[in-house]
């Protein structure tokens, strides 16, 4: 018997329990895998308990923080496992970040250095939400930082945000899916 | 939150003709730099009496001292949990909550920011600890450049003697992280000659003011007096424009 191929699979989205839906279902299949989730490090547990006067961070420091999280979860749990020959299902991974970032008007160029240290995903999968749903309440990463970086607490920038980063996500997947379709052998007139 | 092109350009024109106003006195931002044992923060409290007795409005930001990310950082030092890289982007992060909380609001109130320590120490260390400096050099963009960097040379043998004359060198400090010696004073010695050799090259690609730290502190401080008097009137930097204009749409005030 072939042993199975070790596997990145990320899955990406902005509404933190579609995502996580997403990744069950992937890692069920076989071969079973296991789930890294975000702040596996605790670095945006920690940010919680912070107080007020420390300021609100912007999108910068948030996608640094969510970046040095990245690179924990890589050290501790996505490495070792596909060391091991196991599947990983990153739930979110870095396409969720970057579209975070330019729904936020961070530079596409420094968010694509941010990440350069993190291997590419063998798949990518995409828990997106229909433009038209209400966004006001998604949990999750882009949530989280929605709420808590500088102007976040104004419920129109953060609204906007969340639904901008969805809409560039599901352009993400839509790239993805016409590049998995079977191309069309052309007519001759 | 999302900016357009237009608010940028907006906000750079504003930055420029805030920051090159001939009427007012505008904010400088004076770096020191050096490794540990180098005198840097003696140098700099002399230097900030001497500039309140001058009359400025002073204000000093330190290296991992922001009050959002330093026990995040602190916490993970202590049980060694840290990464080369983890420990840069942690660091770039504490170091972006102060350029836009602190930094960038008091040069925008025309106010002399002192920063014991700046980017480059960043650069320094994470390019000792095997890190690209492109790749780092890039987390801390928008960059803001000081009006004045002034580094404190001493020889790794100097900078050893110091540091170990009154306590033992910590884990990190000690970049037991990555030369993986047991013994903290001889690590400490093998990486702060690495952190010396980065600091050296940057002194020459970003033009530093060098004083010389083996010598008196009296001499020191009269030198960076000096100094600071001929530096002060540099023009502002446009390299600037970027960092200051983010910052001000960010806080809507880029009209």
């Amino acid at each position: 018997m072939t042993r199975p191929k070790p596997r990145l699979i990320a899955v990406e989205g902005v509404d933190g329990a579609s995502v996580i839906a997403a990744a069950r279902r992937a890692v069920e299949a076989p071969p079973r895998g296991g789930i890294s989730h975000w702040d596996a490090s605790g670095v945006f547990q920690d940010l919680v308990v912070a107080e007020e006067a420390a300021g609100k961070p912007s999108p910068r420091t948030l996608l640094l923080l969510y970046a040095a999280d990245l690179a924990f979860r890589l050290r501790w749990e996505i490495r070792p496992a596909l060391a091991e020959g196991r599947t990983v299902v990153a739930a979110p991974y870095v396409e969720t970040a970057i579209a975070f970032g330019r729904a936020a008007g961070v530079p596409a160029g420094w968010l694509i250095n941010l990440f350069r240290f993190a291997p590419r995903a063998a798949e990518r999968r995409f828990a997106t939400m229909p433009l038209r749903r209400s966004m006001s309440h998604v949990d999750g990463f882009v949530g989280f930082v929605c709420a808590r970086m500088e102007g976040g607490t104004e419920g129109r920038t953060s609204h906007r945000v969340i639904k901008a980063a969805n809409a560039l996500l599901r352009r993400s997947a839509s790239r993805d899916m016409k590049s998995r379709q079977p191309r069309q052998p052309k007519r001759r007139g | 939150m999302l900016q357009p092109g237009s608010a940028l350009r907006l906000a750079r024109v504003r930055a420029r003709k805030h920051f090159t106003d001939p009427t007012s006195r505008r904010g400088l931002l004076v770096a020191f730099e050096g490794p540990d044992g180098s005198g840097k923060t003696t140098q700099r409290k002399l230097f900030k009496t001497w500039l309140k007795s001058e009359g400025y409005d002073v204000v000093t930001t330190k290296w991992n001292s922001s009050e959002l990310i330093k026990p995040i950082i602190k916490s993970r030092k202590a049980v060694r949990a840290l990464s080369p890289e983890e420990f840069s982007l942690l660091h770039g992060a504490d170091f972006r909550h102060r350029v836009e909380q602190i930094i960038l609001p008091a040069l925008w109130a025309g106010k002399l920011v002192i920063a014991d320590r700046f980017l480059f120490t960043g650069l320094a260390r994470d390019v000792a600890r095997g890190l690209d400096l492109d790749w780092v050099l890039k987390l801390y963009q928008p960059l803001l450049w000081p009006d004045l960097v002034f580094y404190f040379a001493v020889s790794p043998i100097t900078s050893g003697k110091r540091v170990t004359a009154t306590r033992t060198p910590n884990f990190y400090e000690a970049g037991q992280d990555v030369t993986h010696v047991e013994d903290p004073v001889e690590s400490y010695q093998h990486f702060i000659a690495r952190v010396i050799r980065e600091y050296e090259s940057l002194a020459l690609i970003f033009n530093f003011i060098t004083v010389d730290a083996e010598q008196s502190i009296g001499e020191q401080h009269h030198q960076i007096r000096q100094l600071f008097l001929e530096g002060q009137r540099r023009p502002w930097s446009e390299w600037n424009a970027d960092a200051v204009a983010e910052w001000l749409c960010r806080n809507g005030k880029a009209r």
